[in-house]
């Protein structure tokens, strides 16, 4: 089952139509805590269907970055549009509505349901049964989405296992499944590949790049290989702030960049 | 692999035999036993105790749903189902000339809506904050209740409350005769066990679950946590009023002393005793207590006590439960089965 | 303060005018209109001091239990039986010793040592577990509340104050002001309230201190906020518990003999006292001793106040102060955002 998932089966999840205009908009994104600021005057535009990483060593304000961006924190200053829309202030869940996803850098599941139930959990978040106390039936549609989702990475097999069983990888591949559910237009993933092996991380590619093209996405990570190779532009941050812009090849011959991250021991 | 094939294997376990096909033989048993009951038990059995343990079982139940599903341990039940047995005797005919005396059609489907109306405002005001404050704030409300209704002779007519509330001759039945009320008190037990069973598994109850183990990620999932919250109190009040009703039928009265602070901790302790995480718990516990209850002359008189000592056997049985069993009485079973079935596995593994 | 002004210039505006006409309607002699409309002056001043001397008792029991909750998080729902167990260990001494005053200490170190014994080996053994340890303390008061009931009974029990306290005291408040003969009568009120207002007064200002100016305040204020980094200090945590815990416990004992002293002891008392420390708390903030000053002086006044002026819906006053609290500032007025 780890063959790589044919485009025509992964153009079916999600048929969000890509608006006019970026399809995330930062603007002087600013959040402190208390006298301590994790992320300042952040301004950042990425394109419907981008694919970019974020880069930094830790404490650079990424997974911050992450958290105002869906609304778990509300920055202190600055603006956030999705597809044109002023969010700054939404809660989580209307972005999340808007087709706004991300993966959570320490899996964050439900250990104590099954792989399916978690999937189908994913999938009625962003549909209209969310409050339906009709059980779903065999040929329940939000089942059928589910069932594709649990195809798309890889997890057919342990479908109905429950979560807290699965391994370590497993659980990751089960993370992006859950962001992918519903009509994503644009995904956050934090650190996808941590704890991942050589081989779990080709088959991670081969998610990721199979991705449909209407989807944009960022991506925080710190192997540079899978970086790289799946994101076509790169923000550097450093000390909460934006360090550099540019193509994944520049970043990569930078040498300040080289100074700052690649030779601090990270890569 | 196609997509038929998938949806073999996800309903495969589930689907295969039929829902009646699948409930195990003990059920069977205790339906069985249950149904047939009027034919030795007495009027005092079928009316004082299965009644009262049915309808203490399904205001347990509401319980039991926030607790349990949604992680709400709400000290309210019992007022949101007094507030459906005082609308009962409001709106309906009573002994109190408070009473507006309307037709049973107009009365029981307003006692729900109104009782949901205040679970839900109640509900929105609890989860507000998290954790273990629900239950300070939950208490705190049901207070206010009580105090309340003593107070209001208005509406709620004080300290006295009402008294000759019957239930209506539906059918040319008499409700409260004991064999119609154990029916009748049955019947919207197992209803309200089955609806709570069924929900566990709807993407309702699903959410409600994630929202109990991890809101956040739920938030991020497209979840309105405050909003599944609020609705599961409202969900809930349908069970406690359903009992609520039931009670002022039982006692053919209702007073501010029905829905006090003791009561809202008995309805606590009657889910916590049985167990908060099955939906049988609290039919358990409430048997429990009402046995304890409706036989405390006898079994204090056994240590020598008088009767007077009920509450104290009650909170010492509390206290033993939770210090010792958290999960309730359920729990034990379920730990006494599983030393049974390894004693019984090892003497199949010794015995060849 | 001048922050607070220029950032509200209309909120500090209608505090300051809120402020002034009640000062006014505390000391000016009242005009026979506002008589007409609401009766004598006599009757909103009992009402007004009954309420802060009721929230100077609610304060004494609800700041133990804002203490143990701040530092332990443990919401111990048998803090009313601690009162109520004080007011009767209270009145059997007095009656012993023929002395009030003795009953304060002895009643101190009884109630302490119950909550210590509650700590060590129940609530310790729990630690973490929020929602247990609530029951624990839930089926502790429904034991408490029938050994008592058991011992002292159904009757109501009333500790008479010392002969020193008995009698009104007069307070410089003008009650009314004759208009024939000018002669100006002075309130007066009970002298035992306005002692127990006093001393809750000094209790609070003193728990102020050593919290906010002591060693000792700094190590439970720091647990308060991180209770992590206390334990990683090395700090004897444990003991710093027992010590709060007995205290929190004592406190609420010796409000049982205030309790006792200017209103009465009888079973359901102590479901009323944990009710109206909930409810203190829940307004003031939880883990907030100015917060529990506060909210006791918040809900002391509007009880009185509204039985006073409504007594059916006085009741109703209380609740939707807590409603209000709970919709627009969940974590209590003084209380720290989570």
């Amino acid at each position: 089952m780890n063959a790589p998932v044919a485009p025509a089966r992964m153009n079916q999840i999600g048929a969000g139509q890509a608006g006019s205009g970026n399809a995330l908009e930062l603007r002087g994104i600013t959040k402190m805590f208390g006298a301590l600021a994790a992320i300042s005057d952040v301004t950042l535009s990425v394109r419907p269907g981008e694919r970019r990483a974020v880069l930094g060593s830790n404490g650079a304000g990424k997974t911050t970055l992450f958290n105002c961006i869906t609304g778990d924190f509300l920055p202190t200053a600055g603006l956030i549009r999705f597809f044109g829309e002023d969010v700054t202030v939404f809660p989580p869940h209307e972005r999340i509505r808007r087709g706004l996803r991300r993966t959570y850098q320490i899996s964050s599941l439900f250990a104590g349901l099954s792989v399916i139930d978690n999937v189908y959990l994913a999938c009625v978040g962003v549909s209209r049964n969310r409050f339906s106390l009709i059980r779903p039936r065999p040929d329940d549609a939000l089942m059928h989405a589910a069932n594709m989702l649990v195809d798309a990475v890889h997890l057919t097999a342990e479908k109905n296992r429950l979560v807290g069983e699965l391994a370590y990888g497993q659980q990751r591949q089960l993370e992006i499944a859950l962001a992918l559910s519903g009509a994503p237009r644009f995904v956050l993933f934090d650190e996808p590949a941590a704890g991942l092996s050589p081989t779990e991380r080709t088959d991670l590619i081969h998610i990721l790049t199979a991705l449909p093209n209407h989807i944009g996405y960022i991506i925080i990570e710190h192997d540079m290989d899978v970086a790289l190779r799946v994101v076509e532009s790169v923000t550097m941050m450093h000390n909460g702030r934006i360090f550099k812009e540019g193509r994944p090849e520049d970043i990569e011959d930078d040498p300040e960049v080289q100074e700052l991250y690649l030779g601090g021991g990270h890569g | 692999m196609s997509v038929a094939d998938n949806l073999q294997r996800l309903t495969g376990p589930y689907e295969q035999r039929s829902w009646l096909q699948r409930i195990p033989a003990a059920w069977w048993a205790v339906a069985v036993i249950l149904l047939f009951m009027p034919v030795v038990a007495n009027d005092f059995w079928l009316f004082q105790v299965m009644g009262w343990t049915f309808i203490l079982g399904m205001i347990g139940l509401s319980l039991m749903f926030l607790a349990g599903y949604g992680g709400m341990v709400s000290l309210l039940q019992m007022t949101v189902a007094g507030v459906a047995g005082y609308m009962v005797a409001i709106l309906g005919p009573s002994g109190a000339n408070v009473s507006l005396g309307l037709a049973w059609w107009v009365v029981i489907p307003a006692a729900f809506l109104i009782a949901a109306i205040f679970a839900t405002i109640s509900g929105a005001l609890a989860v507000r904050t998290d954790g273990i404050y629900t239950i300070m704030i939950t208490l705190a409300i049901a207070a206010a209740f009580f105090y309340f209704t003593r107070q209001n002779y208005s509406i709620f007519n004080g300290y006295s409350g009402f008294n000759l509330v019957l239930p209506p001759k539906l059918f040319g039945v008499n409700w409260r005769d004991p064999m119609a009320f154990y029916y009748l008190s049955l019947a919207c037990a197992t209803l309200c066990y089955g609806a709570v069973v069924y929900i566990s598994r709807s993407p309702f109850g699903l959410a409600l679950q994630g929202v109990r183990d991890n809101p956040r990620r739920m938030a991020a999932l497209g979840f309105n946590v405050t909003a599944h919250r609020v609705a599961a109190y409202a969900l809930a009040s349908i069970f406690a009023s359903t009992g609520g009703i039931l009670l002022v039928w039982q006692n053919a009265q209702i007073a501010p002393g029905t829905i006090g602070i003791s009561a809202a901790i008995d309805v606590l302790v009657v889910a916590v005793v049985g167990g908060l995480r099955r939906p049988l718990g609290p039919f358990i516990g409430a048997l429990i207590y009402v046995l304890l209850q409706v036989f405390s002359a006898d079994i204090l008189g056994l240590f020598g006590f008088s009767a007077d000592r009920f509450k104290l056997i009650i909170g010492i049985g509390f206290l033993a439960i939770v210090l010792f069993s958290p999960d309730g009485v359920l729990a034990l079973w379920d730990r006494w089965r599983a030393r049974v079935d390894a004693r019984k596995a090892a003497e199949t593994r010794g015995a060849p | 303060m001048d922050k607070f002004i220029a950032r509200y210039p209309i909120w500090s505006l209608i505090i300051v005018v809120v402020v002034a006409v009640f000062l006014w309607l505390v000391f000016a002699p009242w005009p026979p209109e506002l008589v007409a409309s609401w009766g004598r002056k006599q009757i909103f001043l009992n009402g007004l001091l009954g309420g802060i001397t009721l929230g100077a008792l609610y304060f004494l029991v609800a700041a133990g239990f804002t203490l143990i909750f701040g530092l332990m998080r443990v919401v111990n729902l048998a803090h009313g039986s601690l009162f109520l167990i004080g007011g009767y260990v209270g009145y059997e001494v007095a009656i012993a010793s023929d002395s009030w005053l003795l009953a304060f200490p002895v009643v101190f170190v009884v109630v302490a040592l119950i909550g210590v014994l509650m700590q060590h080996f129940i609530f310790s053994k729990m630690e973490g577990e929020e929602l247990r340890q609530t029951l624990v303390s839930i089926g502790l008061s429904i034991v408490f509340a029938d050994l008592m009931l058991w011992w002292w009974g159904g009757q109501s029990y009333t500790i008479l104050a010392p002969q020193f306290l008995q009698g009104p005291v007069q307070l410089p408040i003008v009650n009314t002001v004759n208009e024939a003969t000018g002669v100006t009568t002075w309130l007066r009120y009970p002298a035992v309230r306005v002692w127990i207002l006093a001393a809750a007064i000094v209790i609070g200002v003193a728990m102020w201190l050593v919290l906010n100016r002591t060693a000792l305040g700094m190590l439970i204020r720091a647990g308060v906020d991180d209770r992590e980094m206390l334990a990683a200090s090395g700090v004897r945590i444990k003991l710093l518990f027992l010590a709060v815990f007995a205290f929190g416990a004592g406190l609420a004992g010796v409000a049982g003999i205030v309790g006792a002293t200017f209103q009465s002891l009888s079973p359901g008392e102590d479901t009323r006292f944990l009710l109206s420390s909930l409810v203190v708390v829940i307004v003031g903030g939880m883990g907030s001793i100015a917060g529990a000053a506060l909210g006791a002086l918040i809900i002391g006044v509007a009880e009185q106040m509204g039985f006073v002026y409504a007594p059916t819906y006085s009741i109703v006053f209380t609740f939707l102060i807590m409603a209000a609290v709970l919709a627009f500032r969940p974590q209590g007025l003084l209380g720290a955002r989570r």
